[in-house]
């Protein structure tokens, strides 16, 4: 064996554990330490390193951070997350805030547009007439006392009810006499008033006529 | 015997992300002493190494989803980050002294107590192992990393090389010289040095 591979050997494991070498290795590495004083004096050495590393490792053994690392890290992870929770908290209830304005403003909005909707619906349907266009002059021809159009919707409002509140009516065909009209609010030509005529009648939900039509 | 999935590393870094404190104190404890030791170890500052703790589980505490479960245990990473702590520290004061002050008897805080039997083996034994931590301590850094790491924390190459990042033959040889400078700095030290080769 030659002193650089005995350097190498005795460097890479460790320090000549002999155990660690096989027979022949080690029996190879023990006469070279005899025959050279050098290497001898190395292996020696390295045993001394050990021996000293060993003590190092030792005394070092049982050291650990003192508890004021692990006081100082609880209180700052503490202050961490409780901030973290507080910007949380305030985060979520200023998007719930503005979530509930979006969504009552929505409601509102949608309300307000049903509302103009059933408005528009209403008006459109019922197509309501003023009393100012009933004939009062002896000369219009006969049963146009109401001028009315024959079209469904075409119904003249009584005197005293809303348009509003013939949404939910219902159609009635009666027989009356013409006078009965009278009785109604409405304009009659007192010549014909025991004439019996067929009237459309538009009753409300509480059992009232609301309007009256003249089908043909 | 297998940890129960609750107290596993990574689990208990997910609880802790979460702000739950035990499990954080849980894992600083499980993993405080290993860093602590070989931050000692290397720097022979015990101020540096407490400094080294605390920014470690810091950065843990701060940036807990840069932890990759795919690239190694929660412990590797933590070692990973302690060794740049270490690395920026030995840049930073690469002849730092240690300011710890020694104790009436020689001994410094971090020292902790070995058998003795009599007072001359004692200060025998102290007097050698202050001889081996100044040794070490003069090592260039990625030796004295080496030899840390395989001769005091007792790694195999393996582990040594995946902690350090580098391949198992850059180990191996870094530990190699580290040997020999540890050796010829030991003899240099001894009032009657012997002849020693420093490995080339």
């Amino acid at each position: 064996m030659k002193c650089e591979e005995f350097e190498a050997i005795s460097l890479e494991r460790g320090g000549l554990r002999m155990s660690d070498l096989d027979a022949s290795l080690r029996a190879a590495a023990a006469e070279h330490a005899a025959a050279c004083p050098d290497c001898a004096a190395l292996q020696e050495s390295w045993q001394e390193a050990r021996v000293a590393l060993q003590l190092l490792r030792e005394t070092t053994q049982g050291a650990q951070a003192p508890q004021r690392v692990e006081m100082r890290l609880r209180h700052e992870f503490g202050r961490r997350h409780r901030t973290a929770k507080a910007r949380f908290a305030a985060v979520f209830a200023a998007w719930t805030l503005a979530a509930a304005t979006v969504v009552i403003a929505g409601i509102s909005w949608w309300n307000w547009r049903l509302a103009q909707t059933s408005r528009e619906h209403v008006s459109a349907a019922n197509t309501v007439k003023t009393p100012t266009a009933v004939a009062t002059a002896a000369d219009t021809p006969e049963d146009a006392t109401l001028v009315a159009g024959n079209e469904f919707g075409d119904f003249t409002p009584l005197p005293g009810s809303l348009p509003q509140e013939m949404d939910d009516s219902a159609i009635v065909r009666v027989r009356m006499q013409r006078g009965a009209l009278g009785a109604l609010g409405l304009p009659v030509n007192e010549e014909r008033v025991s004439d019996w005529i067929q009237v459309d009648l538009l009753v409300g939900e509480d059992g009232l006529p609301k309007a009256v039509r003249l089908p043909q | 015997m297998s940890i129960p999935e609750q107290d596993r590393d990574d689990v208990l870094l997910r609880r802790a992300a979460k702000g739950d404190e035990d499990s954080f104190t849980c894992l600083y404890r499980r993993h405080q002493a290993a860093l602590y030791r070989f931050a000692l170890r290397m720097t022979g500052n015990s101020w540096a190494a407490e400094e080294v703790v605390q920014d470690v589980f810091m950065t843990l505490m701060k940036e807990p989803k840069k932890y990759d479960a795919a690239r190694g245990p929660v412990g590797a990473y933590l070692f990973g980050i302690a060794r740049n702590r270490v690395m920026k520290h030995l840049e930073r004061l690469p002849r730092e002294l240690s300011l710890e002050e020694p104790n009436g008897d020689g001994t410094r805080a971090s020292d902790t107590a070995v058998s003795t039997f009599t007072p001359a083996h004692w200060a025998e034994q102290q007097e050698r192992t202050e001889r081996v931590r100044a040794a070490v301590l003069e090592l260039p850094a990625e030796f004295r990393e080496a030899v840390v790491l395989c001769e005091l924390e007792e790694l195999s190459y393996e582990e040594a090389a995946q902690l350090s990042g580098c391949p198992i033959g850059t180990i191996r040889s870094r530990l190699h010289r580290g040997r020999a400078l540890l050796m010829a700095k030991l003899e240099m030290l001894r009032d009657t040095p012997r002849r020693v080769r420093v490995a080339r």
